[in-house]
């Protein structure tokens, strides 16, 4: 065999530079998380401490009293008979086939990761289509949370926050979020100049354009936003599991490793079932709430 | 367009004299996803490669997936490390049936399991080397959810280790202590929450094995019961989903097995000698695993090292004729 060139070989860096850069950053980051670990992870206390409460109200409350809450809420918000008779069906099956515990716990950390990723998109996206440089900068970090395989963030969020909830919920909150920033950002832009300048013509200022024009102008797009987070997060369930969150991944988990295919497969027709319920609510809600606008162009 | 095809042709053919077999043929070798495995498998590819003239691929793996398709696929042909426990009634069948060979043992110690405090709580408190005194000081063992419980690290959901330090939990009544189960859900979040306690020198306390790259890291003290190994209350009752009446034992060695197919071990008799002999000492393995933590090593550099340095281990498992071949493609390397 001919001796190596860089004609054959690409011209690789010293593998002792390379190790030396790789050792550098570890020591770096553990550095960092001895110094500064506590103190961040006594900030998330407070949602660690709400996360613990809200499971422990679903799997407390009497399951008949579940139902009928979660009925009611998706009654009030999709106004459909058949919807709450599908839900009422999937809710009983679910406890019948003994997920109920796990589906409450699912449910509980997907709601608090839906609303942590509203209360963080939102904002975002209106930044974000308020200025093109931010634009420029937020998108490939948006890109990055999309793809980004989780486990490559998720073992040094391990440890720097430990296993759990609180780590659960930002590897959710990182992989779920973009979609809303995503829409919101486009929807805002995608509101008629004519619209905006007729609307300051009428005088209103920068923040009534934004909240009386620019908003509702948005909302159907910022809804499928919304949509498209709350199905991420529950995609997310599995992986979250990974690293101590109780639920329905846990189980999927299990069969896993041991090829029991029917767990697997129930749990994840549950995941499902919460899915769809998630889905068919968010969108008759978005799609009552827009019905005013239907004809008006 | 001849061009083209003249061009296509002459990079087959320097594809294929690139990787000219002999007598073995074409195998895979499975390449788990836990370090010792993973150099094991390393050292193997390249012993069968340059000493046995085989075309040995290595394919990602995990015990139970690689089992299953070695039993029902043929393939891959070898498992270098597989802790045989788990599935010791599948594989028994399946060496019965004639789909699987048991080469040997790839950890001659066998594996060691048990539950573990980190040193440094044991150096200021020597009673936590005892499963009393943790109980004792259960406070010093923090829940990550609930401050008035603590917590025991258990083993990932769906591990046969789950259901073994379930049984010890309950055997030792570890829950009358305060102490609660922690699911940390994957051997990564295992691994994680070990980290984790370790860099802020808090309080840990749960199951895990070794030789493992983490316990070559951060020294661990293995947690006395008290009670000895029991082995046939160990294996009738505790390692069993069912157990009504569990009693504290000790984990006993479980043994870490070489697995082949019965097609590979038909076909090559001079590489399957060379996996029977094959065997790690369990504190060399500890060493390695310990330089390529420090080093932050791949399978392939560790393997380097291992054949560079540790020639009087390899050089037993193969004959003078293959040592000359394996040395003088380290030399080519």
């Amino acid at each position: 065999m001919a001796k190596e060139s860089w004609l054959t070989q690409f011209p690789e860096m010293e593998r002792a530079d390379l190790t030396a850069i790789k050792k550098g950053l570890d020591g770096a980051y553990r550095e960092f998380s001895r110094t500064y670990g506590d103190a961040i992870e006594s900030i998330f206390d407070p949602l660690l401490y709400f996360l613990v409460w809200f499971e422990k109200l679903l799997l407390q409350t009497p399951w008949w009293l579940v139902i009928i809450v979660v009925t009611a809420i998706v009654h009030w918000a999709a106004r459909s008979n058949k919807l709450s008779v599908g839900v009422v069906i999937a809710f009983c099956l679910i406890g019948y086939f003994g997920m109920w515990d796990n589906t409450m716990r699912t449910l509980s950390i997907i709601t608090v990761c839906t609303l942590v990723s509203i209360a963080i998109g939102i904002p975002t996206g209106i930044v974000m289509a308020r200025s093109d440089r931010m634009q420029s900068i937020i998108n490939p970090i948006l890109d990055i949370m999309q793809t980004m395989p989780a486990f490559v963030y998720l073992i040094p969020v391990v440890m720097l926050l430990g296993i759990g909830k609180i780590p659960g919920v930002i590897a959710v909150v990182i992989y779920a979020v973009p979609p809303v920033i995503r829409l919101t950002n486009l929807g805002i832009r995608l509101v008629d100049k004519e619209v905006l300048e007729a609307a300051t013509a009428y005088g209103a200022n920068k923040s009534q354009r934004l909240w009386d024009v620019q908003l509702p102008l948005a909302m159907p797009t910022i809804m499928a936003g919304i949509n498209q987070t709350i199905m991420m997060a529950l995609a997310m369930v599995v992986v979250a599991s990974m690293i101590g969150v109780k639920g329905l991944g846990q189980p999927v988990l299990k069969s896993i490793t041991n090829q029991y295919f029917t767990l697997g497969l129930f749990n994840g027709l549950a995941i499902v079932a919460l899915a769809i319920i998630f889905d068919r609510v968010s969108q008759a809600y978005a799609k009552r709430t827009q019905k005013h606008l239907e004809g008006s162009h | 367009m001849k061009r083209l095809v003249g061009a296509a042709l002459v990079m087959f053919g320097m594809m294929a004299t690139a990787q000219a077999g002999e007598a073995c043929g074409k195998i895979t070798i499975a390449d788990m996803n836990w370090s010792s495995a993973t150099v094991i498998a390393h050292v193997d590819q390249f012993i069968l490669q340059h000493g046995y003239g085989c075309e040995a691929e290595l394919i990602p793996g995990d015990t139970m997936p690689t089992t299953a398709s070695m039993m029902e696929k043929g393939e891959p042909d070898i498992a270098p490390e597989l802790w045989s426990n788990s599935g010791r009634d599948a594989i028994e069948q399946a060496v019965k049936d004639k789909r699987l060979r048991i080469a040997g043992n790839s950890l001659a110690d066998g594996g060691e399991e048990g539950f573990w405090v980190p040193e440094y709580m044991v150096k200021k408190d020597p009673s936590l080397a005892t499963i009393a005194g943790i109980m004792a000081n259960a406070k010093l063992f923090k829940h990550p959810e609930d401050d008035t419980k603590s917590g025991f690290v258990t083993c990932p959901a769906g591990w046969n280790c789950e259901v073994s330090s379930g049984h010890l939990f309950k055997a030792l009544k570890l829950a009358d202590a305060g102490f609660e189960i922690v699911d940390p859900g994957s051997s990564a979040g295992l691994s994680g929450s070990i980290a984790k306690a370790y860099e802020r020198g808090e309080g840990w306390f749960g199951y895990y094995w070794a030789p493992t790259a983490v316990l070559g890291k951060y020294k661990m003290v293995k947690v006395d019961f008290g009670s000895g190994i029991k082995f046939d209350h160990f294996t009738k009752c505790l390692t069993q989903a069912e157990c009504e009446n569990p009693q504290p034992s000790m984990y006993p060695p479980s043994p870490v097995h070489t697995i082949t197919t019965e097609a590979f071990a038909a076909k090559s008799p001079a590489a399957f000698d060379y996996l029977s002999k094959r065997s790690f000492k369990n504190d060399q393995m500890n060493v390695l695993l310990a330089w390529m933590e420090e080093n932050q090593a791949e399978g392939d550099v560790v393997m380097e090292e291992f054949l560079k340095n540790y020639e009087t281990t390899w050089a037993t498992w193969v004959s003078p004729e293959i040592a000359a071949k394996v040395k003088q493609a380290l030399a080519d390397l």
